[in-house]
């Protein structure tokens, strides 16, 4: 089969054949590369035109070899033949002299069953005025919504990255993966105040979904709303107390506090506080915890890793108990277990290591009305701007908007805060789980390493018994 | 030695994409290539984990037609690429609004070049590969000879040359070549369920600029272990010690509020000071592109306008914003020479030391808190809120008392620069971000509930 980009390399499976080789010349168990072909898109908005546009190839490849431990890794640009097999020979240079290795035949071939990618119009193959004529509409809404609105910042970014990974093991597959995200800032004033609002939408889908899914208008009208809230908001409360999340954004609790924590990585090395924990209780029974990168449409999805696993639903904590880790193929081989399919890199100018996709805590079985009317006084955490984890579990993550709790009703909006907490202490402390699973807003982005990858987290509402705000009152 | 040049095909290339954007319709037009080649080792536990060694190129257009803006880039340098990708960014012109203030700097006389800037080390590329993963090691192995440091994120050695070439319609043709050599240490203490961690760092243009391994080890360690066993802090008010580190993170938040393009996009809550005074006596700002040896320095921006020093706050009065070409339009102000990408990026940028030692800041103190490092993302340029969480020890009578974990700060930069009670005299450039050591008279620091 004719890969899509195949041109734009001039590699076909008898040169992939021989660069492989060539990587384990000098021994290494495991050889592998990876091609890339990327296009990028990006229209913005701002003061009231259409005042830049963008477009970005990015074409490249990668070669790595493993050995033991060790991986040694090259890429280029330049894709002629006397760079790529100079990239081989760096990405070999990791191996000691040993028998040199030879590439398994090609065991399966082509592109994987794209159910993940919920395209219908291609945001790549679209005209330009369509995109234009989104960004307008999601930046009219939001104008629209206040005079207090007095910047209005609307754009639109697509891409589509076109994948080939081909080892020494046999693995050969390709896979087109489409992302597209339309994202909306507001900054409103009021006399001296001045505050800042944010919304979006995506996915791994085509511009269909800002008619059928979510509106343009519902986004900028959305990126207004919390700007103007946050106008009449006041100080966030300072120390401990009761905290309730809200369903969906609240999702980047689960990816500090559990999902960095369980990357093979971390654990194989014995530096996450999880290495000794498989099997015992790390949070309440309340607490099951899954990532899935096959949630069709997702900003996390894939329908291969960027090692060429088909990945699949994993379960990290089941009732409170750690059961699973986001294994790629060099933590699983070495702690002997199977690739989950978490393997990921940011583009061809890095090796792949274990991430997160879509993760979330399963909903549970309380009423969210409930939850709220059972805080006598605490911190509703509405929307957030992201959190930061390290191995110890000492994460925090950071609040944009929400509301007081008081007599278990919410009561006034409050601004920016940043919660802290260590992960298992915090997970014990999850004591009511609501049945509204939502994800949060498709827009997100992990860092880790170096390497951003599109990610997203969901869960349902949430009460933590106690936990630390860094407010101001 | 004088660092290489750019080999004559990429400046041709630069050259001639010019000319053929023109031909295509352009009005005005910018392209930026870089090149270089990088190396990377992390070892861990005495073995090598992971190394990375390449070369890359990309290249950057800028296209204005009838005050319309389009913008490419694109990694892979083959002559048709760049051509389509040039006829398709004159079409999207079409579809952009025109803006009076879109366009290229104006030119400024003749092309800087980076002779005097020292911003070249031959050595960094001459090291042999063995030497680096020798240092990295050396570096670990020390710190693993320590019986608190349980385990290891790994030591790095990482080195970057490389040359950035930028062409425009007005005739600009210019070139820099820098070296970039990093050694970084990240180590663990502690039993399994109460780890502590920290790194320590050394970075520079030459290799000389490198902490030794065995420094490295020593600052890694001390780092690391002052965390064990830390208590949690009762909510409340209290100073403030930033060390050098984390005070640089603030500095870098105040960079985001002095940034032209935050500031006429009205997303800075300094947009409307200019010329007010902002902070006390003891803050002054400078950004400098002119440092010779240093991460920052470069000759021009990427837009080609010459890098030069601005005082961006002179004892607390807010004297300049930092703005590229079209920032500069917008708020009728001049172009710095802080131009990156489309945006607006600091050269070096820097809290102008004191007269303080280190040590005297913090005996200053009779109850306060040393931050040593901040967790979170809790910075907003549009109101200066800040709530970050902050790994830091306690302060009791001047003395460091013990460490302390799950503590947030917060407050409002504008209320941290009115705020600053000591600087330290202890300035070092590690990055393009750079801060001495700095009191705050007082900061809310939300722990536990008070008992």
């Amino acid at each position: 089969m004719k890969l899509p980009f195949e041109d734009h390399f001039g590699l076909g499976p008898g040169e992939l054949r021989r660069v492989l080789d060539a990587s384990l010349a000098r021994g290494g168990d495991f050889a592998e590369i990876f091609l890339e072909y990327r296009l990028y898109h990006f229209v913005l908005m701002e003061e009231d035109i259409i005042k830049e546009t963008s477009e970005s190839v990015s074409l490249g490849l990668g070669i790595r070899v493993c050995q033991g431990e060790k991986t040694g890794y090259g890429f280029t640009n330049d894709l002629s033949a006397e760079k790529i097999l100079q990239t081989a020979a760096s990405a070999a240079a990791i191996a000691e002299a040993g028998p040199a290795g030879k590439t398994a035949d090609w065991g399966s071939n082509g592109l994987p069953p794209p159910d993940v990618y919920l395209v219908r119009e291609p945001a790549h193959e679209s005209d330009l005025a369509a995109k234009i004529a989104l960004v307008q509409e999601a930046y009219a809404a939001c104008q629209a919504a206040s005079p207090a609105v007095k910047k209005v910042k609307s754009a639109l970014q697509d891409q589509v990255q076109y994948l080939t990974v081909a080892n020494s093991e046999g693995r050969f597959v390709s896979d087109v993966r489409p992302l597209l995200k339309l994202t909306c800032v507001a900054i409103a004033e009021k006399g001296e105040v001045r505050e800042y609002g944010f919304s979006g939408s995506g996915g791994r889908v085509g511009l269909e979904h800002f008619r059928d899914v979510l509106t343009p208008r519902a986004v900028g009208a959305d990126a207004a709303r919390e700007a103007l809230l946050l106008l009449e908001a006041r100080d966030a409360p300072a120390g401990e107390m009761p905290v309730v999340l809200s369903p969906g954004h609240a999702g980047v609790l689960i990816h500090e506090a559990v999902g960095h924590l369980v990357e093979a990585d971390f654990n194989r090395k014995r530096t996450s506080v999880f290495w000794n924990k498989m099997g015992e209780r790390v949070g309440s029974s309340l607490v099951t915890i899954y990532d899935d990168p096959t949630i069709p449409g997702s900003r996390g999805s894939y329908a291969v890793d960027d090692e060429g696993t088909v990945p699949g639903k994993t379960a990290l904590v089941d009732r409170g108990i750690l059961v699973g880790l986001l294994q790629d193929k060099l933590s699983a081989r070495l702690m002997g277990r199977t690739p989950t399919g978490h393997g990921r890199r940011q583009d061809y100018t890095d090796f792949p290591i274990p991430r997160m996709a879509n993760t979330f805590i399963a909903a549970g079985e309380d009423d969210p009305a409930d939850i709220i009317r059972s805080v006598q006084k605490g911190l509703y955490a509405d929307r957030f701007t992201g959190g930061q984890v390290e191995d110890s579990g000492k994460f925090t993550f950071s609040v944009s908007s929400g509301y007081l709790i008081e007599g278990g009703r919410l009561t006034a909006p409050v601004k920016q805060a940043t919660l802290i907490g260590t992960n298992i202490d915090i997970l014990q402390k999850v004591d009511r789980v609501g049945s509204d699973l939502a994800f949060g807003q498709q827009t997100g982005t992990c860092g880790k390493e170096g390497q951003d990858v599109p990610v997203t987290d969901g869960c349902p509402t949430l009460r933590i018994s106690g936990m630390t705000v860094g407010g101001r009152e | 030695m004088s660092a290489p040049r750019a080999s004559d095909e990429l400046l041709a290339l630069a050259e001639d994409l010019v000319r053929f954007a023109r031909r295509a319709g352009a009005d005005e037009v910018e392209v930026g290539i870089g090149e270089g080649t990088e190396f990377s080792v992390d070892v861990r536990l005495g073995e090598i984990e992971n190394l990375v060694q390449a070369g890359s190129r990309s290249l950057g257009l800028r296209l204005i037609k009838d005050k319309k803006t389009a913008y490419a880039t694109s990694s892979d340098l083959a002559r048709g690429t760049l051509e389509d990708l040039i006829r398709r960014a004159v079409q999207r012109t079409e579809l952009a609004q025109a803006d009076a203030c879109a366009g290229l700097p104006e030119p400024t006389g003749p092309v800087p070049d980076s002779a005097g800037l020292d911003l070249y080390d031959p050595a960094v590329l001459a090291l042999p590969a063995e030497a680096k993963i020798k240092a990295a090691k050396e570096a670990e192995l020390m710190a693993l000879a320590d019986p608190r440091i349980v385990n290891s994120h790994g030591a790095s050695f990482s080195t970057h040359e490389g040359r950035s070439i930028l062409a425009n319609s007005n005739g600009f043709l210019g070139q820099y070549a820098k070296t970039y050599a990093s050694l970084s240490l990240s180590l663990q203490a502690g039993e399994t369920d109460d780890l502590v961690e920290d790194f320590w760092f050394s970075s520079g243009v030459r290799l000389a600029d490198l902490e030794t391994p065995e420094a490295l080890a020593r600052t890694a360690v001390a780092r690391t272990v002052r965390h064990l066993h830390p208590r949690k802090l009762e909510t409340g008010r209290l100073p403030v010690v930033f060390e050098p580190l984390a005070a640089s993170g603030i500095l870098g938040f105040l960079f985001s509020c002095v940034s032209g393009m935050a500031v006429y996009q009205r997303a800075s809550f300094l947009a409307d000071k200019l010329g007010q005074s902002v902070g006390n006596g003891l803050v002054t700002v400078i950004d400098d592109g002119l440092l010779p040896g240093r991460l920052g320095s470069s000759p021009f921006d990427s837009e080609g306008v010459p890098t030069r020093k601005t005082v961006v706050l002179d004892r607390g009065i807010l004297r300049s914003f930092l703005c590229n070409a079209y920032a500069a339009r917008k708020l009728g102000l001049a172009a710095t020479g802080n131009a990156d990408g489309g945006g607006v990026g600091p050269n070096n940028f820097y809290l102008a030391p004191g007269p303080d030692s280190a040590e005297d800041v913090i005996r200053s103190c009779d109850r306060g808190l040393l931050v040593v490092r901040t967790l979170g993302h809790g910075l907003n340029p549009v109101n200066g809120d800040i709530s970050q969480g902050v790994f830091g020890l306690f302060i009791e009578g001047g003395e460091i008392a013990h460490p302390v974990s799950e503590v947030t700060i917060s407050g409002n930069l504008g209320e941290l620069l009115r705020n600053v009670e000591r600087v330290g005299r202890d300035l070092e450039f590690r990055g393009s971000v750079s801060s001495p050591t700095v009191k705050i008279a007082e900061l809310q620091v939300a722990g536990l509930e008070k008992s």
